[in-house]
């Protein structure tokens, strides 16, 4: 326990995983994870509940719109879905712009900054329809199907009624 | 006549689907007619250099563009000089025509920029982000598609892909990446 504690203490700007950190675990507000490519591999995969990711930026109008959709979103479905944010700011921002909007919206989901050389091959890993704009926001079900894709700001409707429809299904029947 | 209506309803739901999906490498871009920003119609074939063009989507207001600015009317003022013209779009719905001009004054781009009302030429061209390039040869034939380079600051450049997909072409080699992406902004269409 206390040697986590003290390596986050030395690098502030990463938070220690445990194995899936997308576990419905809230971060403390504003903090934020820096993933390369690997890093992003396994937060796509859902792991026993249907997994919403939402790709931003502080620089993207429109993401920065639809946050606080988002963060009633996550707290209406807190325990029922796992929900994270992956924002593709420059790592410079990692510590000052990012976490501090993620303060102002009073958002608590698990937050990750996508820092990658190729953002290409990121994009392509995520979907393939996708030209890499934003903001996305795609949301799979517990088999790893995509429920909901949106290009673009959330229909906040359209995408309840997909999660509500997710989570009515019968266990096992997928 | 049930089978001509049949093949032509084959024809229409193939060519719909084509449109749909973009052009792809290969294929010759539509020669498009748009205004530009005095309202005067410029046209792809009349803007092309002999040795191609580019078209560019462009945003007045996303900071991505923004920091591409700069990049942008660096290769084209360098690439003019080698027979390769930019053409910029605007298809942001969300834009009009007084801040795009006012925003292209202070930039000073160095090609002209057309108006794409309605964003029909981004819908032909499945364009989705800002900044956006198709590299297209004297024929209109597109050769790359994608992003300009691969860092958005400008600071940590490893790979300059529109630049190599020009020298490719000028000097009779075959461009060896013909499309990469990037992290942008959204092309604000109609109706988002």
């Amino acid at each position: 326990m206390i040697f986590p504690i003290a390596l986050g203490l030395l690098f502030p700007q990463t938070v220690l995983l445990q194995t899936n950190p997308t576990k419905g675990a809230a971060v403390a507000s504003g903090k934020v994870t820096k993933i390369d490519i690997n890093g992003l591999k396994p937060l796509l995969k859902p792991n026993g509940k249907p997994l919403l990711i939402n790709f931003w930026a502080t620089w993207c109008d429109p993401c920065r719109d639809e946050f606080p959709d988002l963060v009633s979103i996550d707290k209406a479905y807190r325990g029922k879905i796992d929900f994270l944010t992956v924002s593709l700011d420059d790592i410079g921002d990692i510590d000052s712009e990012v976490p501090k909007f993620l303060r102002q919206m009073k958002a608590e989901m698990p937050a990750f900054l996508l820092s990658t050389p190729d953002e290409s091959a990121a994009i392509s890993l995520v979907s393939k329809d996708w030209a890499g704009n934003l903001p996305l926001t795609i949301l799979f079900g517990e088999d790893g199907r995509v429920a909901y894709q949106r290009n673009g700001k959330i229909r906040y409707f359209t995408l309840t009624a997909e999660l509500d429809k997710l989570l009515a299904k019968p266990d096992g029947i997928k | 006549m049930k089978r001509a209506v049949f093949l032509f309803t084959v024809f229409f739901a193939f060519a719909l689907a084509a449109n749909a999906q973009g052009l792809a490498i290969g294929a010759a871009m539509e020669n498009f007619s748009l205004p530009d920003l005095d309202g005067q119609t410029q046209t792809l074939s009349g803007l092309t250099g002999k040795n191609g063009a580019v078209v560019v989507f462009l945003s007045a207001q996303c900071p991505v563009v923004k920091s591409y600015n700069e990049r942008i009317n660096q290769i084209a003022a360098e690439y003019a000089a080698k027979g390769i013209t930019f053409i910029g779009i605007n298809s942001n719905a969300t834009e009009d025509l007084a801040w795009v001009k006012s925003d292209a004054a202070k930039v000073g781009y160095k090609f002209p920029l057309l108006i794409d009302k309605g964003n029909v030429l981004a819908d032909k061209l499945a364009a989705n982000a800002t900044p956006e390039v198709f590299f297209v040869d004297s024929k209109g034939v597109l050769l790359y598609h994608g992003a300009i380079d691969n860092d958005r600051s400008g600071r940590k450049i490893t790979e300059q892909y529109l630049r190599t997909a020009f020298d490719s072409t000028l000097s009779g080699k075959p461009i060896e990446r013909k499309t990469a992406q990037a992290f942008g902004c959204t092309i604000k269409r109609v109706g988002q």
